[in-house]
């Protein structure tokens, strides 16, 4: 974000000097969009005005309409800030100068002057001498060196001056040779706690010269290792967990502070800046109360008894050895109550010189860990520390300026760790951090839309945008981590449950735990290189989520998805599948990461992969032609079925079986429908009829394959059909047919069918869209607490249904489930079981076929990399399209209402003016279901009654008969207030 | 004939401690789903007569709810001409599988005697029910004798 340096800033801040005096600076002048501008400065112009726009310039009497001080703004998204923004910018607008200014600085300069440029402040003689020295060198390093060693000794000089007891860290050390001013010699800082810090502040501010406090960031901030032994949540502040701990291993708890404290004497450090400083640490090896003089967490006992940092290392991970894997550990020792009110403190008091240097010293670190690659572990908890200061902002310009400096490098350096070490911080970031991951999200997204909109042309090669997006991935399955998540995963096939349930007779709950193998078979294609490497070491799967901790939504960025030119990031994705085959892969494309594109975007990408495929099947069967001069059986480029009207399915069946035995990959040609007699040439219009036409007939439930749930209007597999198996393999090449060659299908299907389609097995949880009512009643089995649960439900093992002729068939749960009572043991299994036959047993046999004949088209196609099962419906059912017009037709009225009354025609055309959500909302109000039914809203059958005459009383309704009860409303104004009042707020009354 | 194991229960049950307002409780002989019985209430305009009701339950019983049809006409706001009764303890929305047949026939025989004019299902009657009091009565009255069944003798 902060890559170039505006001159007209750096100017403001050299004599500017601490935070408050730069209010004055300059205005920025006119004719700020002039051709010749330098990149960085639009770039950094736009960044003011975002700022401008979402903190405001802090000045409390600020008149700039678009500024968020001014109180004028209205509230916007952060894409739709940075669209503003880009609008004020070339709009010229007003400019606010802030009251404290967002400053660039090169943020690669190994020691930036922020600890000099608040010198002059200062009320010691000593410090004001050292900065002026700073301040007037060049970016010596030697130099700078010398002039921070001098800080130090005056750090440690002042403190009986100042008065201010040394942050009452010495109270900490009793072995370490009582309290007081240590030993005169330069020690850098080795570490930072949450108190020690806060108290530095305050000693800072009370002697209003923070080069104290600005020394001790710049040292522990820029370097990984001495960050990563700061914020180290201490046994006290966290009583219970530290007890636990203790409990659990009290020698090793101790050993653990020992040694880190002797870690902190030992760290190698490769980075060339500090070399310095090693070499002072080496001068006074026997210093550790000095090295240890911020670091609260001192050992209760100095035994100096040198270890490696290896044996360090062995030790943190034998401490791990609870988790055989680390990456699958969400063990933190970040302080986060301690750095949140560092955060606040710092942040909240605008003191610009501390803040700034904080940015540039995580800046530093993060560059640092990109190239340097070191340990991971003690990244990790850098990047905790660094990542909880970014999002845990309260939208000042402070904040909002570090956020955008820091958050890229961060990301970069984030994104540069392996898979393991991602996963771990996904760990963390779920358990520690879950109430930040949106503000983690909106963050990284906005990120990604200034990117977009800075160079909408290089989306896809934009260093940036892929180092915030792969960051992205790990927050998105943190926030999965972060959720509740379905156990036991319905990745489980749990076909063989029964078979289970009947080896444990006594039904215990064994069948619970993750028995089963993850069965390849049953499992959609995917292609190695597509799997997600970090999904698989968190060991979860996305789709066991069904509730996200924030919605899934929220990781759709538009402006991204707008601009990335589809066609060209699947080019990528095909050279990456090529890259793999051949070992390599480094080519990046966003169809492996989905999560961050809009469904739309990603129908796009589905829509290239099937042309691309229908092609290279038509041109290698072109190839395969050439020589065979007009032979008999030679291979046509595409898929022709020919159809009589009559015999619509009957041949369809037929032609389609011919291919799936004979060539099953002529399936992914182009489909071309020729009926029988008809001249009609298939540009795409004879097989939108074809699919049309056989849809309505297969899935008539006269025709016996499938059946509709009276409650939901679903259509659900006959579980006793006629039909023999091969008719549902083809009913699945005619759904995967229609996905592939984009063709909006007239189906109703409940969502579990479309989660089973991608490899998942029914639960529980599906049975809520399967059969609302079966679902509430065993959700309120499971809620019954009684110990009388076995007089009071009475009910067995023993579940009945009625078949597809209304007879009642039964069924056992478990061998002899007829005498086995639901009681509190065994509840959850029971519904488990009975879910799990509803969904998965019971029409096994008929789905497994209807999916293989699916699998046959879709097969080699990124479905599953792409689209959820919320998104498979909607690329088969299309969106859900309300003909209210033919509801209209088809409504009847009574008790004195006629489509002639006023009220009716008024009705009607408030409802045809409503938007699809309120209509989508009417038809739930009157039906107690937002779906239609099978034939269109025709088939609903909506009697409107008239209820009285005029009264402030809300329609009713009646969904078991579609009844809408309305009085007789004075005026059409009052009509559509009072309809739409009932149903926003029909949940819960009204409704008899 | 096959059941499940609460409604046959609940069945012998109910006919062993017979509800005063709930009498001649039976299940067809080849389908236990189906129950029929009498409602006697004690409220006028209907305590002139008694209204034969059919119940019928679902084959997963009692995890969804029982339906419930008066075999007998009735004039009431809460019953339609084909017999059809919205009573909200077996809605879809409502309905708790640990709820048992002599609660939902109580809560029934309670809109009887109580009719429920803010929620009609027959909205004309529930404007006379409301505006004209002594109207609605005498209707009902005339449509029970007209149309009801005898009263068992106790």
């Amino acid at each position: 974000m902060s890559g170039g340096s505006n001159e007209e800033q750096q100017q403001q801040q050299l004599p500017g000097v601490s935070s408050i005096a730069s209010g004055s600076g300059a205005v920025s002048g006119g004719g700020r969009a002039t051709p010749e501008m330098k990149r960085s400065e639009v770039r950094s112009l736009i960044q003011r005005y975002f700022h401008q726009l979402q903190s405001g310039c802090g000045n409390a009497h600020c008149t700039n309409a678009n500024c968020a001080s001014s109180g004028k703004v209205a509230p916007m998204t952060a894409n739709e800030v940075a669209a503003k923004a880009l609008q004020l910018f070339s709009q010229d607008a007003q400019l606010c100068e802030p009251v404290s200014s967002p400053q660039d600085v090169d943020m690669l300069s190994p020691n930036d002057s922020s600890s000099s440029s608040s010198g002059s402040g200062s009320s010691t003689s000593t410090i004001t001498s050292t900065s002026t020295a700073t301040t007037t060198s060049t970016k010596s390093q030697s130099q700078s060196q010398s002039a921070s060693r001098n800080v130090v000794v005056a750090v440690l000089n002042e403190d009986p001056i100042l008065s201010v007891p040394p942050l009452d860290l010495s109270g900490l050390e009793p072995s370490s040779g009582g309290s007081g001013p240590c030993t005169p010699t330069l020690p850098p800082v080795q570490s930072l706690e949450a108190n020690s810090l806060i108290a530095l502040f305050e000693q800072c501010r009370a002697g209003d010269s923070y080069d104290l406090i600005c020394h001790a960031i710049g040292d522990v901030f820029s370097n990984v290792d001495r960050l990563s032994k700061s914020f180290i949540r201490s046994a006290d502040s966290e009583a219970s967990s530290g007890l636990q701990e203790l409990l659990a291993n009290p020698p090793e708890a101790l050993n653990k502070e020992q040694l880190r404290t002797l870690e902190g004497e030992h760290d190698k450090d490769e980075d060339s800046t500090q070399q310095e400083q090693e070499e002072l640490e080496e001068e006074a090896p026997a210093t550790t109360p000095t090295t240890e003089l911020i670091n609260r967490e001192a050992p209760a006992e100095i035994e100096a008894e040198p270890e490696d940092e290896d044996v360090t290392m062995a030790h943190v991970s034998g401490e791990e050895d609870s988790v055989e894997d680390p990456s699958q550990s969400s063990d933190t020792k970040v302080d986060f109550h301690g750095l949140r009110r560092v955060q606040r403190l710092l942040f909240g008091s605008q003191t610009r010189v501390v803040t700034e240097k904080l940015t540039t010293s995580v800046i530093q670190l993060a560059d640092w860990v990109h190239y340097m690659r070191p340990d991971w572990e003690k990244v990790i908890h850098c990047l905790v520390i660094c990542f909880d200061l970014a999002t845990n902002t309260n939208n000042s310009v402070v904040d909002m300026d570090y956020l955008d400096r820091v958050l890229p490098k961060l990301c970069h350096a984030a994104a540069a760790m392996p898979v393991p070490a991602q996963a771990r911080l996904a760990r963390i970031w779920a358990a520690h951090c879950s109430d930040q991951l949106q503000a983690l999200v909106a963050a990284c997204q906005q990120q990604i839309t200034l990117q977009v909109l800075l160079d909408e042309d290089a989306v896809r090669e934009n260093e940036r945008i892929i180092s915030v997006t792969k960051v992205l991935k790990i927050v998105f399955y943190a926030n999965i981590l972060a959720s509740e998540l379905e156990h036991p995963s319905c990745r489980v096939p749990l076909d063989d449950r029964i078979d289970m349930a009947a080896s444990s007779s006594s039904a215990g709950g064994a069948i619970e735990d993750d028995l089963f193998v993850y069965s390849s078979l049953l499992q959609p294609h995917m292609p190695k290189f597509a799997e997600d490497q970090l999904e698989k070491a968190l060991q979860i799967s996305a789709i066991d989520c069904r509730r996200p901790l924030i919605p899934l939504e929220e990781f759709y960025n538009e402006a991204l998805s707008e601009n990335i030119q589809m066609h060209h990031d699947y080019l990528s994705y095909k050279a990456l599948a090529m890259e793999s085959e051949m070992g390599s892969g480094h080519t990046f494309s966003f169809m492996l990461y989905a999560f961050i594109l809009t469904p739309a975007t990603k129908v796009d990408a589905l829509y290239y992969d099937s042309r691309m495929r229908m092609y290279s099947e038509r041109y290698s069967s072109m190839i395969n032609n050439f020589g065979h001069d007009g032979q008999d059986g030679m291979p046509r480029p595409d898929l022709k079925l020919t159809v009589r009207r009559d015999q619509l399915i009957n041949d369809a069946l037929i032609g389609l079986e011919l291919v799936a035995m004979s060539n099953p990959k002529d399936l992914k040609k182009q489909l071309v429908v020729e009926f029988v007699g008809e001249q009609g040439i298939d540009e795409g219009g004879v097989s939108k009829e074809f699919f049309q036409l056989i849809v309505e007939e297969i899935f008539n439930p006269a025709f016996g394959m499938f059946v509709q749930q009276d409650e939901t209007n679903n259509m659900w597999f006959n579980a006793t059909p006629f039909e023999n198996g091969a008719q549902f393999t083809l009913i699945g090449i005619i759904i995967g047919l229609a996905i592939y060659n984009n063709v909006i299908l007239a189906v109703n299907f409940p969502m579990v069918v479309y989660r089973k389609l991608m490899g998942y097995c029914g639960t529980f949880a599906d049975l809520a869209d399967w059969s609302p009512t079966l679902h509430k009643s065993l959700q309120s089995l499971l809620d019954y607490q009684g110990q009388d649960m076995e007089e009071v439900f009475d009910q067995t093992f023993r579940i009945s249904y009625s078949n597809v002729f209304g007879e009642m068939v039964e069924h056992e749960l478990v061998p002899n489930g007829k005498d086995l009572l639901v009681g509190q043991h065994n509840k959850q299994l029971f519904v488990n079981l009975y879910s799990d036959f509803l969904l998965n047993t019971n029409i096994q046999q008929q789905f497994n076929a209807f999916r293989k004949g699916f699998e046959m088209v879709t097969d080699e196609s990124p479905l599953k990399l792409l689209f959820r099962p919320e998104d498979i419906e909607m690329l088969v059912c299309g969106s859900r399209e309300f003909d209210f017009v033919e509801l209209e037709h088809s409504t009847e009225y009574e008790g004195g209402y006629t489509e002639e009354t006023k009220i009716i025609q008024d009705f009607w055309s408030i409802v045809h003016a409503m938007p699809i959500e309120s209509k989508r909302k009417l038809l739930e109000f009157t039906t107690g279901s937002a779906r239609v039914p099978v034939g269109g809203l025709k088939c609903l059958r909506l009697l409107i009654t008239r209820h009285g005459p005029d009264s402030d009383r809300l329609p009713t309704s009646h969904t078991c008969f579609n009844v809408l009860l309305l009085p007789e409303y004075s005026s059409r104004e009052k009509l559509e207030e009072r309809l739409l009042k009932a149903i926003n707020y029909s949940k819960g009354f009204g409704m008899l | 004939m096959t059941a499940p194991r609460r409604l046959r229960k609940e069945l012998s049950d109910l006919q062993e401690n017979t509800l005063k307002a709930f009498r001649d409780i039976k299940a067809d002989d080849d389908n236990l789903l189906r129950w029929t019985g009498l409602i006697v209430p004690d409220n006028p305009p209907y305590n002139k007569g008694a209204f034969r009701i059919e119940i019928n339950f679902p084959a997963e019983y009692p995890f969804k709810p029982p339906k419930i049809n008066f075999k007998t006409r009735i004039y009431h706001p809460n019953i339609d001409e084909k017999g059809q009764v919205c009573l909200p303890i077996i809605s879809t929305e409502n309905w708790k599988p640990a709820t048992r047949t002599d609660q939902v026939v109580q809560a029934l025989v309670d809109l009887i005697n109580d009719p429920e004019p803010e929620h009609p299902l027959r909205a004309e009657l529930a404007e006379e029910f409301l505006k004209d009091r002594k109207k609605f009565v005498k209707n009902a009255e005339d449509y029970t004798k007209k149309h009801s069944e005898k009263r068992p003798a106790d």
